[in-house]
């Protein structure tokens, strides 16, 4: 008898089980797994590669980070738990974006401090160079004394002859 | 100059430095993180026999674990040397090697045992993922668990010459005998 009630569940469940719906909604889910597998994949580093992601990388290694990450998500994981536990296997290296914290301040930072250090490095440099030019304007050429003259106009007059 | 002319030439040759370093660097010198931390439970089929092994059979016993490939040039010059230290610590009950075999063909890893011989068991990491759980970067690597499972040591590169001094006298010996031994 529960042979049978198993029998006629299993056989009406079978067209919604094999519906287009359902196999639309795996699909669905399989996409939105892919895609966070590409988003968590992109930030973490190769690490046998220079600089490249291990969603862009080839390597085997690579393709064995990204099927633990599909396998992660599978089973429940976030993908802040996820990069947690790569961050816990090969330290701040494994990052591609370097984490905001101690000495990772000064990468962050420093090219915007030098790029601001030197623009006022620029600014008062150029500012003084026009203050010069301006002063020297304004203040009247030093007269030349009686020596200095006659001596250019001996060399003028030589260069004449 | 004036001393911000100073500063600031500094700052830029700092971090030029940094990013240098950063660019070109080989990542397999940066320290493991895993030193002082426990050592991740794995388990696998044996190279050559296919029985399962796994990592919680030796608890309580100081534990060497080297990963392997046998398209690894490198792996070769140091297997001599694995065998000798298997050899020199096999009296000790307490002390266990145990080989895995990094993204490698199953027929090139028996292969290569074959011919170079073998004293110790060695694991396939089928999915790579053990590889993954000891923050492996290449091969050969090697890391030395202690008697409550905890990594005390890893070393880059072939276990050769003073490397292999140092991983028996001043890591193994030591932790056979109980005693703690420096971060590596």
């Amino acid at each position: 008898m529960k042979k049978f009630l198993v029998i006629c569940i299993v056989s009406l469940a079978m067209p919604f089980l094999s519906s287009p719906n359902l196999a639309k909604a795996t699909t669905v889910e399989e996409e939105d797994i892919d895609l966070q597998v590409r988003d968590i994949a992109k930030t973490l580093r190769c690490t046998i590669c220079q600089n490249e992601s291990i969603w862009e990388s080839q390597a085997e290694l690579a393709h064995q980070m990204r099927d633990l990450i599909k396998a992660k998500l599978l089973q429940g994981e976030t993908p802040q738990q996820i990069r947690a536990y790569f961050l816990s296997r090969y330290g701040d290296y494994i990052l591609l974006m370097p984490r905001k914290t101690g000495l990772n301040w000064l990468l962050w930072a420093g090219p915007f401090v030098l790029l601001g250090g030197g623009g006022i490095f620029l600014y008062i440099t150029i500012s003084r160079w026009v203050a010069q030019a301006q002063a020297a304007k304004k203040d009247p050429p030093a007269p030349i004394d009686d020596r200095v003259r006659k001596r250019i106009e001996a060399e003028f007059h030589s260069r004449e002859d | 100059m004036r001393s911000w002319h100073l500063i600031l030439v500094l700052a830029v040759v700092g971090l030029l430095t940094l990013f240098y370093k950063g660019l070109w660097g080989d990542p397999r010198s940066i320290p493991t993180v895993l030193i002082g931390t426990e050592a991740p439970i794995f388990s696998g089929p044996e190279v050559r026999t296919g029985e399962t092994i796994s990592l919680n059979k030796f608890q309580g016993k100081v534990v060497l674990i080297n990963f392997w490939a046998s398209w690894c040039l490198e792996c070769r010059t140091e297997h001599e040397n694995l065998l000798a230290l298997n050899r020199h610590f096999s009296q000790n009950p307490d002390f266990v090697m145990l080989g895995i075999n990094y993204q490698d063909q199953v027929e090139d890893a028996r292969k290569y045992l074959q011919e170079n011989g073998s004293n110790f068991d060695h694991i396939r990491d089928l999915k790579g993922a053990i590889s993954i759980d000891y923050g492996v970067y290449g091969v050969p690597e090697t890391f030395v668990i202690d008697r409550k499972g905890i990594i005390r040591y890893k070393s880059i590169g072939p276990i050769v010459g003073p490397n292999y001094v140092h991983i028996t006298d001043d890591i193994l010996q030591p932790l056979l005998e109980g005693k703690p031994v420096s971060r590596s």
